[in-house]
């Protein structure tokens, strides 16, 4: 049995052990809602947290970043590559934030690989933590992505009363707890786990029927909802889009972005940087010559959702996760879960 | 390997072409890499101005020794800097990216060739491999629009396609000014199309230019009788990678840098007609 139990007292104990030999990411709560930050006490950690605003797809696809360093000398270039090599455990990620990492994974490697990012995932230890209570917009049981996880995690922690169950994934997992003298988990703790797991489930609010959605879509690129979504309003309650772009950067999921240059003043070196983008702003789509293939805000919301849906160019590796973050931030209230219903016909 | 970083690449030759666009002939500084850069016509590559930007540019012609030849209009701030290099200057590159014009599959067809604009440098290749492989083709037709006169570009090349065997050039333009350096059809591309000598049996239509050409002229060809497998086209977005990860060129179902930029018409149909 892969399984040990530790009391929630003597968590830090495990942090410790963390603490010596990497920097350590988690939830803390510095207002009202919570965020993942540099962890250095145990004080810090805020385990008991409904999802946070940003999900930590910042740690691995930041929303700024260089990517290289140049120089020009007698009009020749040089450059000089900028890859650091921090080692990183990040400490109570939820399931649903997990599923969308493995997703980004899938999406940064084939045939072309982003090594920034490889590089940074491959510097991670993910000690993931199930989720006792749902958040209120999300609908992780539907996209099949929580509330349990199944894999994907180094470590994996669930609340089951006083104590934590903790479940090895990987070698590094094992590695980290092999001298901490842990206490085997034993049937009734499996079985208080697999309780919980129940009754979560029941607790759900929203619901995104994913069967076909894809093909759905597709289908529906000129349904009157995307109209309403952007000029109109009205859809369960929502108000007009503002293309403000709130979705695309709170989402797990969306990996667009911006390449540009910066000049150091004396106009001899510079860097090369990215930034995170959003196919809700005028200028994404934007080409030469004043050309927009994305002029009409009712196209750059339509494209978003179908993307969500798994419709777009990147398909599954893009689709949403159900964490239900874009509904927490959207101004207009727009809720993602209405407008696959609305487009299913119901 | 970092997918993000160009390689130095210098300019031997600038071809003037028209009033804002050139011809240019690269070659990297590396002689490894310049050995091993075998293009196929319709790929793209990526040049870089650093402290400006990058772009995607598409490849005009296609050398066995490994030059890199590119047709630039001056249309946005990269390709502004690029028209003021001289020869001698330095450029970033990183490439070819793309999948190409099918060649293997319109092999012993008869092939029309539809471009506007600056859509005919990413078909030159494919008109000068066809001259090249003569006998493997069938009856080829280029269709050719542009603005006015002055903006056609690889004039020079016309009277050589005229005289590849059993081929027709047909030129239009949209409007004609006083003193224009020679005189062609009046009308947009589409107009040729009552005139032109190829049946949808056994053709393939390849058409690059402004979106909005490709469009009409793939409908256009399609009341005809073309069938929408029949019909390829180059698509054109602004990328920021060229390697599919940055999300910018996404249409529908498809990156065109990656999946593309030449798609079959049949797959593309339904994403780029304006709904």
């Amino acid at each position: 049995m892969n399984a040990y139990v530790i009391d929630k007292g003597s968590l830090n104990v495990l942090l410790d052990r963390f603490l010596n030999e990497y920097k350590v990411y988690g939830p803390t709560k510095p207002g009202m809602d919570s965020t993942f930050d540099e962890i250095h006490f145990i004080k810090d950690l805020h385990l008991d947290y409904i999802s946070t605003i940003l999900p930590p797809k910042k740690f691995f696809h930041p929303p700024k970043e260089t990517l290289f360093s140049f120089e020009i000398k007698n009009r020749k270039f040089s450059s000089n590559e900028i890859i650091k090599d921090d080692k990183i455990l990040l400490f109570g990620i939820h399931p649903c934030d997990v599923h969308a990492i493995l997703k980004l994974d899938k999406f940064f490697s084939g045939d072309f690989k982003d090594l920034y990012y490889q590089n940074r995932r491959k510097n991670s230890i993910i000690i993931a933590l199930n989720c006792i209570e749902p958040c209120e917009n999300s609908f992780c049981t539907s996209t099949k992505t929580g509330p349990f996880l199944k894999d994907g995690y180094d470590l994996l922690l669930t609340d089951i009363g006083t104590k934590y169950l903790l479940e090895i994934g990987t070698k590094t997992g094992r590695f980290l707890i092999e001298r901490l003298n842990l206490k085997k988990a034993n049937k009734v703790d499996i079985n208080e786990k697999n309780k919980r797991l129940k009754l979560m489930e029941k607790k759900f609010k929203k619901f995104l029927n994913i069967s076909l959605l894809p093909r759905i879509a597709r289908e529906n690129t000129d349904h009157k909802v995307w109209i309403d979504l952007a000029e109109r309003g009205g859809v369960a309650g929502s108000f007009p889009c503002l293309s403000c772009g709130s979705c695309t950067f709170v989402c797990p999921t969306c990996y667009c972005y911006d390449v540009y240059d910066t000049m150091d003043i004396s106009l001899k070196s510079g860097t090369r940087n990215r930034e995170l983008d959003s196919c809700q702003l005028l200028e994404y789509a934007a080409v030469a010559l004043d050309g927009n293939f994305r002029r009409d805000r009712k196209d750059r919301i339509r494209h978003w959702m179908m993307c969500k849906f798994g419709a777009a160019a990147g398909g599954e590796s893009s689709s949403c996760v159900g964490c239900g973050r874009c509904i927490r931030v959207c101004p207009s209230k727009i809720d993602i879960t209405e407008v696959a219903k609305v487009i299913r016909g119901g | 390997m970092n997918s993000f970083y160009p390689n130095q690449g210098v300019i031997k030759k600038v071809k003037f072409e028209t009033t804002n666009t050139n011809t240019y002939t690269l070659a990297y500084s590396d002689q490894k890499l310049q050995k091993d850069f075998s293009p196929a016509p319709g790929q793209f590559i990526m040049l870089s101005i650093f402290g400006v930007g990058e772009s995607a540019i598409s490849l005009s012609e296609i050398c066995k020794n490994g030059s890199i030849i590119t047709t630039i209009r001056d249309v946005g701030s990269v390709t502004n800097s690029i028209i003021s290099l001289k020869e001698g200057d330095y450029i970033g590159i990183r490439g070819p990216y793309g999948n190409g014009w099918p060649l293997d599959k319109i092999k012993g067809k008869d092939i029309l060739i539809v471009s506007g604009g600056m859509g005919i440098a990413p078909l030159r290749g494919v008109i000068n491999y066809i001259k090249n492989n003569r006998k493997e083709f069938g009856y080829l037709e280029i269709l050719y629009g542009a603005r006015t006169p002055d903006d056609m570009i690889f004039t020079y090349e016309f009277d050589k396609w005229r005289k590849i065997r059993k081929t027709r050039l047909e030129l239009t333009v949209d409007s004609m000014p006083v003193k224009s350096q020679f005189e062609c059809q009046l009308g947009l591309v589409t107009s040729c199309f009552p005139r032109m000598k190829s049946k949808p049996r056994n053709s393939v239509a390849l058409l690059c230019g402004p979106e909005i050409m490709i469009r009409y002229a793939a409908k256009c060809l399609e009341t005809i009788g073309f069938k929408d497998n029949q019909i390829y086209l180059s698509l054109e977005r602004r990328m920021k990678c060229g390697i599919g990860k940055c999300g910018h060129c996404q249409v529908g179902l498809k990156f065109v840098c990656k999946d593309g930029p030449i798609f079959s018409y049949r797959d593309i149909k339904p994403f780029i007609h304006p709904l």
